[in-house]
């Protein structure tokens, strides 16, 4: 059962089936992986850029949360790099409708989104750089490739499952609000972000603090979503959020993209602990 | 005020891994630098014959190293600042090995340029940084806060490489960059300082996409000021840095991937693959070097083609990724040199000629390998500094060398330290005494005496230990647990050795063992076990049962909690998946992801954990709780559910840092010396850590002088209830002895008893006492009360002390000073040089190399010279005691100690050292005001040390310009006690007939606090110094009355003569 106790024939069967296990299936889960994730990362696909007439369009209608109704087309294959169309918003303030577009002639793009696709991209290089022609010859050098590879995955995952939390001052003076055309009204706030699979917009609307205004100013910190009655101060004004819409749609690729991760960061954990099984069996090489 | 811990390292055969992951030589071509996986930095020696040889590793990340540079202008300052994945970045003093700085920034730098322009910038200069964020981020030099950032206007992405353009032609400093997605951006620099002062967004100059996916360098060409290489992994491409235009490209090898690149000279290019190749180019080229015009850039795009001239190569790629770098020096007596450092911790330099040429019939010569090294040839080259603690226990017992420690427990509360070795068995010894015999010379006396047991009953690699008592009384004392590669716990009596349970689990090597938190209201004897197939089993030790084995995780466990209302085990996963588990049914009840999972893991209380994640905000706890020395309950909780330092493979990265904080402050105010056990992460080595707390060991000897002990503010209710379990845990464990009669293990317990019972026989004469067993057990029963807490110290602290001194003094400079050391001081020579450390409550610790040693000092072969630091001490240690010569007459020092016993004398070089110690630590940017108000501050905080005197004073002003010229504290440290010991000869030979007493100042208690109340009330300078001066006389006085009815103490009155070289130096303390 230990090491101590393996006999030379045992030894000798082991070592071949290390053998095997790195010369021949690392390589293949590593093109597994390698697989998956260019699945995965032709989701985040750029378009390239002079092929714009290859742009396929698409539609998020954002569900309404009551108050606030909002319809928005994009162009461009990822709305995230580049720019939405239409977006409509329904103030119950004074039942007015607001229509705006993102300007043309600025680039916005989702960090979030820029990122996870930065890391994959990373995590594929990464296993692109051992080709089939490459030969691991200790178990440490896959541990660590694989160590390294889920490091990028993880990140990736996480990009997008956990939203980065802004103070409003950030929101207010993020590129975003000046994206607009017409442009947005100074009492209003406009923010997107990823959660998980789903687009989430949230639109803030607020009054300004008068200065003689009795009222306790407690500046809000970050967060993901504020809640009406944040105070923030901008540009030597002060401001209160009265209202707060939050509208969100599913976009089916980044679902996939997710799993994409999940699956991809088990084969590894996989192959790291096949690796390991070996370590047991001889006590001063490094496996 | 820093706080330091001075450090110890015990290596083993083999060295710590150290996967190179950034390396870089500073500009002064002495000392290469790499940053590791693991998370170290290491120091190498460059010699200036292109000898490599390590010098210190420096331990301070968590996470792995992504970038290394330097941090100043060199020649100013040697700093290099280091980032870590983790978002980390600290700055080094690479010349004495600090830390300078540190901070934890949200973001990931993979590159970090160094930006100074002095004529128009304040402060430090500024480090560009770029890496996992979009564009470039200016972050201040000195504090690491960030300062501001380089924007795009459009096509904003991660910058992947980038270097600074600094042309007298063009007269604008530039930074230019290259995205992730290929895209150039240029942005100006020192026209747009005023502007990032301000905070004004800075935009890019220009902007263009290169089309090159995945670019690893850009260089511009200093020489000729037109040149831009840039280098992607598929191939290189030269561009006109006028006009961007490509002049040429050259695609690499297939099976191959560029990975960087240099300009040698004017077109003479040097760029080296992910592999270990490097080629060199010329560039050819028939109009370029006329025209500086761009309008020519379409006819020399048809000029330029590169020839290759030169090539480098590695005979077998034994680790893939090589990070290499080019220094380009042409000053003599520098070289050009390539360098690489590969994720086996292998460093190659090739030395590469100043006009690299090709072979006669045009063929590119190969250039040689000019020095290759690893850490593990300095480990086989100065193989008895890295042997390992326990490794003459092994080679006794069997003979081979094989039984490599492969993990270790230290019990404070015993002084036991326990090895598991790989070959199964597990050594228990004394902690004390085995690094005595480890590292003093002359003492096979001790090897052979040195009591030890030897546990087998793993058949393979012991890979974890735990002895839960040491933190949780509730487990019965004598049980120590013990992992297996064998995936075998066995929980055996630590006294009698024998097997109490033993659980086979069946699944795969045991990875770590856990015990809950002490607040934790699990009732039962329980302790949790991970083993490598992730499964959790959770083990009753009473009732000898495993109550359940969870084996459905995935991914290593992160965490893991024990409800005991519910009776539940929730375990965390590293994929961020929780699964909650029944423990009376055994059955898995609920399993969560996503959301739900990190709503359970916000709602556990950090200090529930059995095993804390990896970072823990320990830093500033331990910070504060080093001043406030009694009040610990706190944080000895927190010490509690920290795995400590065992690092198994499953505990993401190193933690060692935090670890080190906890140790020498929780568990045991006491002590003063502590032995840490360390383990690596890849391959699993073993090495141990001594730290001892000078502060804590001079209190602790000068109380045991002075006869204060008994009104020491330390003996609080917590240490009263330890040392009263401890009493039972004796009692109970000689009983046991006596029955089991094994004679190693009373030989050891003896070795205990004796080392609590009686201080004065056993400090003297270590070896004797085995004889004297039933007169200690007699005395046990009738002092046990009143002695044991002041005994529980004694022994260990002058112990402790000698060793300390041992291992700091420089062996060889001078015969007559060894002897007097040896004869006076009672202190042993080393066996060899040891290899010292540093930790700092800032997180971080250096510690020195086996090859440490010829690195500095090898100059002095005419002597040998063991444990020299540098040769800078010698210089030190003259200048110290030139600066101080003036004082001989002073009223107390080493010329009148040396009449008293060496206790006092050993007192006195400690105070010295740490008086050192506490001025170097005094934080450099402070006002002169306020640097004197520290220096007295310094003196007198730990309110038992010298009355001022002129002498004190000069000293700290010596020692205080000595920390502005980045002498490390050892150096100094080792000076000081040089020079105090050069002293004493010299008085001793002058006055080897006088021997008139005289009282030592050490125990004006109260008045050095009231000292310090006068000072703060008094800030001007010149009044304290009339004041010092004048209070000693007063002082002597009234001590000398005091010290004497404290020395009323029956057990005080005691000789210590067995260390007289014939001589009638010796004394009795009844005759104060």
């Amino acid at each position: 059962m230990a090491a101590a106790m393996a006999s030379a024939a045992e030894r000798a069967v082991l070592e071949e089936e290390f053998k095997w296990l790195l010369q021949e299936e690392v390589h293949a889960v590593l093109k597994q992986l390698q697989d998956i994730l260019k699945e995965a990362s032709q989701r985040f696909a750029l378009p390239v850029s002079g092929s714009e007439g290859a742009i396929k369009q698409e539609n998020f209608v954002l569900s309404t949360s009551g108050s606030c109704v909002l319809g928005m087309k994009t162009t461009s294959s990822h709305m995230f790099v580049s720019s939405f169309k239409d977006i409509n918003l329904k103030m119950p303030r004074n039942n007015q409708l607001l229509h705006f577009a993102f300007r043309e002639d600025k680039q916005w793009k989702l960090q979030q989104i820029q990122d996870a696709r930065n890391h994959v991209n990373q995590a594929i290089y990464l296993l692109m750089n051992r080709d089939v022609n490459y030969q691991f010859r200790t178990g440490s050098e896959v541990l660590k490739l694989m160590d390294a590879v889920m490091l990028q995955l993880t990140r990736a995952r996480n990009r997008l499952t956990t939203p980065a939390t802004l103070t409003l001052p950030e929101i207010a003076s993020g590129g975003l609000t000046k994206m607009f055309t017409p442009a947005l009204p100074p009492d209003i706030l406009v923010n997107f972000y990823i959660n998980l699979n789903k687009l989430c917009l949230t639109v803030y609307q607020l009054h300004v603090l008068q200065p003689s205004t009795t009222k306790n100013f407690k500046p809000a910190g970050g967060s993901v979503l504020h809640n009406p009655g944040a105070m923030f101060e901008f540009g030597n004004q002060r401001y209160e959020v009265s209202h707060v819409h939050k509208v969100e749609s599913v976009v089916p690729w980044l679902n996939d993209a997710l799993v994409f991760f999940t699956v991809s960061l088990q084969l590894c954990q996989q192959l790291k602990d096949k690796i390991s099984v070996f370590s047991s069996y001889w006590n001063y090489r490094p496996y | 005020m820093k706080v330091t811990i001075q450090a110890v390292a015990v290596w083993g055969k083999i060295a710590p891994s150290h996967s190179i992951t950034a390396i870089m030589i500073t500009d002064d071509q002495q000392t290469i630098v790499t940053g590791s996986q693991e998370g170290q930095i290491c120091l190498w020696d460059l010699s200036s014959e292109l000898k490599v040889s390590s010098k210190e590793i420096l331990f301070g990340h968590t996470a792995s190293v992504t970038c290394l540079a330097k941090a100043r202008d060199f020649e100013k300052q040697p700093y290099v600042v280091s980032a870590a994945e983790n978002g980390e970045m600290c700055v080094w003093n690479v010349a004495s090995g600090q830390s300078v700085g540190n901070t934890k920034l949200p973001y990931r730098h993979t590159a970090i340029c160094y930006y100074h322009c002095s004529f128009r910038m304040t402060g430090e200069g500024w480090l560009l940084c770029c890496g996992e964020y979009q564009d470039v981020l200016i972050i201040d030099a000195k504090t690491l806060s960030v300062l501001h950032t380089l924007t795009s206007s459009q096509y904003s992405d991660w910058i992947n490489c980038m270097c600074i353009v600094h042309s007298t032609r063009i007269q604008e400093d530039s930074l230019v960059a290259v995205s992730i997605g290929g895209d150039l951006k240029v942005w100006d620099l020192s026209s747009s300082l005023n502007s990032i002062q301000e905070r004004q967004s800075v935009c890019e100059k220009e902007s263009k996409s290169l089309h090159c996916i995945n670019c690893r360098a850009i260089r511009f060409c200093t020489y000729t000021e037109r040149l831009l290489l840039v280098v992607s992994s598929t191939c290189w491409q030269v561009y006109d840095y006028c006009d961007f235009s490509l002049l040429c490209t050259e695609f690499c090898k297939s099976g191959q991937c560029f990975a960087g690149g240099e300009v040698l000279a004017a077109y003479r290019l040097i760029l080296w693959t992910e592999d270990g190749h490097s080629y060199i180019y010329q560039l050819l080229n028939s109009g370029l070097s006329k025209g500086i015009y761009p309008a020519d850039g379409k006819v020399l795009k048809e000029t330029v083609f590169p020839h290759l001239l030169c090539s480098t190569g590695v005979k077998e790629n034994k680790s893939f990724p090589f990070v290499m770098g080019f220094m380009n020096e042409r000053k003599e007596p520098f070289y050009k040199i390539l360098f690489s450092g590969e994720a086996s911790g292998r460093i190659t330099l090739w030395h590469v000629p100043d006009v690299p040429v090709s072979t006669v019939d045009g063929s590119p010569k190969e250039i040689p390998v000019t020095t290759t090294w690893t850490l593990q040839d300095n480990f086989d080259k100065h193989h008895s500094v890295s042997e390992g603690i326990i490794d003459y226990l092994c080679a006794s017992e069997d003979g081979n060398e094989n039984a490599v420690v492969s993990s270790s427990v230290y019990i404070p509360s015993l002084d036991k330290l326990v090895c598991g070795c790989e070959n199964g068995k597990i050594f228990v010894t004394l902690a004390l005494r085995t690094v005595r015999a480890r590292l003093l010379e002359n003492i096979s006396l001790f090897k052979d005496n040195l009591p030890y047991k030897v546990l087998t009953g793993h058949s393979s690699r012991v890979t974890c230990l735990l002895y839960p008592h040491d933190k949780l009384t509730r487990f019965d004392p004598s049980w120590l647990l013990s992992g297996g590669q064998d995936s075998v716990v066995i929980c055996w009596d630590i006294f009698t050795g024998e097997i109490l349970h033993q659980f086979t689990l069946q699944s795969g090597p045991v990875t770590e063992l856990l015990q809950p938190p002490e607040d934790c209201r699990v009732n039962q004897s329980i302790v949790c076990c991970v083993c490598r197939d992730h499964s959790v089993a959770v083990l009753h030790l009473q009732d000898g049962v495993c109550l359940l084995h969870a084996r459905k995780h995935l991914f290593p466990v992160k965490m893991i909690k024990l409800d005991p209302v519910e009776n539940l085990l929730i375990v965390g996963c590293e994929d961020d998946s929780v699964y909650i588990w029944e423990i009376e049914t055994g059955t898995l009840e609920r399993h969560e992801t996503g959301e739900t999972a990190k709503a359970i893991f916000s709602s556990i209380d950090e200090s529930e954990y059995l095993m804390a994640g990896v970072q823990l905000p320990i830093s500033q706890d331990s910070k504060r709780h080093k001043d406030t020395a009694y009040k610990f309950s706190s944080s000895c909780k927190r010490g509690m559910h920290v795995p400590c330092p065992h690092l198994g493979d499953n505990s993401s990265k190193l933690c060692f840092c935090f670890c080190f904080f906890q140790l020498p402050d929780t568990g045991h105010i006491q002590q003063s010396f502590t032995v840490l056990p360390l383990k690596t992460k890849w391959n699993n080595i073993n090495f141990h850590v001594l730290l001892f707390d000078l502060e804590r060991l001079v209190e602790l000897l000068t109380s045991q002088l002075s006869g204060l002990k008994s009104s020491n503010s330390f003996h609080d209710y917590d240490t009263l209830q330890r040392v009263k379990s401890t009493a039972e845990k004796r009692s109970r464990t000689l009983k046991r002895n006596k029955t089991a009669g094994s004679i190693c293990a009373v030989n050891g317990q003896v070795n205990t008893v004796c080392a609590n019972q009686d201080h004065t026989d056993s400090s003297v004469r270590p070896l004797e006492e085995s004889g004297g067993m039933k007169r200690h057990k007699k005395m046990k029963s009738s002092r046990k009360n009143k002695l044991q807490p002041l005994g529980n110290i004694d022994v260990n602290i002058t112990d402790t002390a000698k060793l300390f001194l041992s291992c700091l003094f420089p062996w060889g400079v001078d015969k007559e000073i060894d002897n007097l050391c040896v004869s006076y001081l009672d202190i042993l020579r080393l066996q060899c040089p040891v290899s010292f450390g540093l930790v700092s409550d800032e997180n971080y610790m250096s510690l020195m190399l086996p090859g440490w040693s010829s690195t500095d000092c090898g100059v002095l072969e005419e002597r040998a010279v063991i444990n020299l630091f540098s040769k800078r001490v010698l210089d030190l240690a003259n200048k110290f005691l030139s600066a101080t010569e003036g004082q001989t007459g002073r009223k107390d020092g080493p010329g009148n100690n040396i009449h008293g016993s060496q206790g006092s004398e050993t007192v006195f070089l400690l105070n010295r050292i740490a008086l050192i110690n506490r001025i170097i630590n005094i934080p450099l940017d402070i006002s002169e005001v306020e640097s004197i108000f520290y220096l007295y501050a310094c003196m007198y905080n730990k309110n038992r040390f010298y009355a001022p005197d002129f002498e004190n004073i000069s000293l700290m002003k010596l020692t205080r310009c000595w920390s502005d010229q980045s002498i490390k504290i050892i150096e100094a440290m080792q000076a000081v006690l040089l020079a105090e010991v050069q002293r004493t000869v010299i008085t001793l030979r002058k006055t080897a007939v006088c021997r008139e007493p005289l009282p030592i100042l050490e125990n004006g208690n109260g008045k050095g606090n009231q000292w310090t109340s006068q000072l703060k009330l008094s800030c001007s300078f010149a009044t304290e110094l009339s004041m010092s001066l004048g209070v000693p006389k007063h002082d002597k006085g009234s001590n000398s009355t005091s010290f004497q009815d404290a020395e009323d103490t029956p057990d005080r009155c005691v000789l210590e003569e067995s260390e007289s070289p014939g001589e009638s130096h010796l004394k009795t303390v009844t005759n104060w």
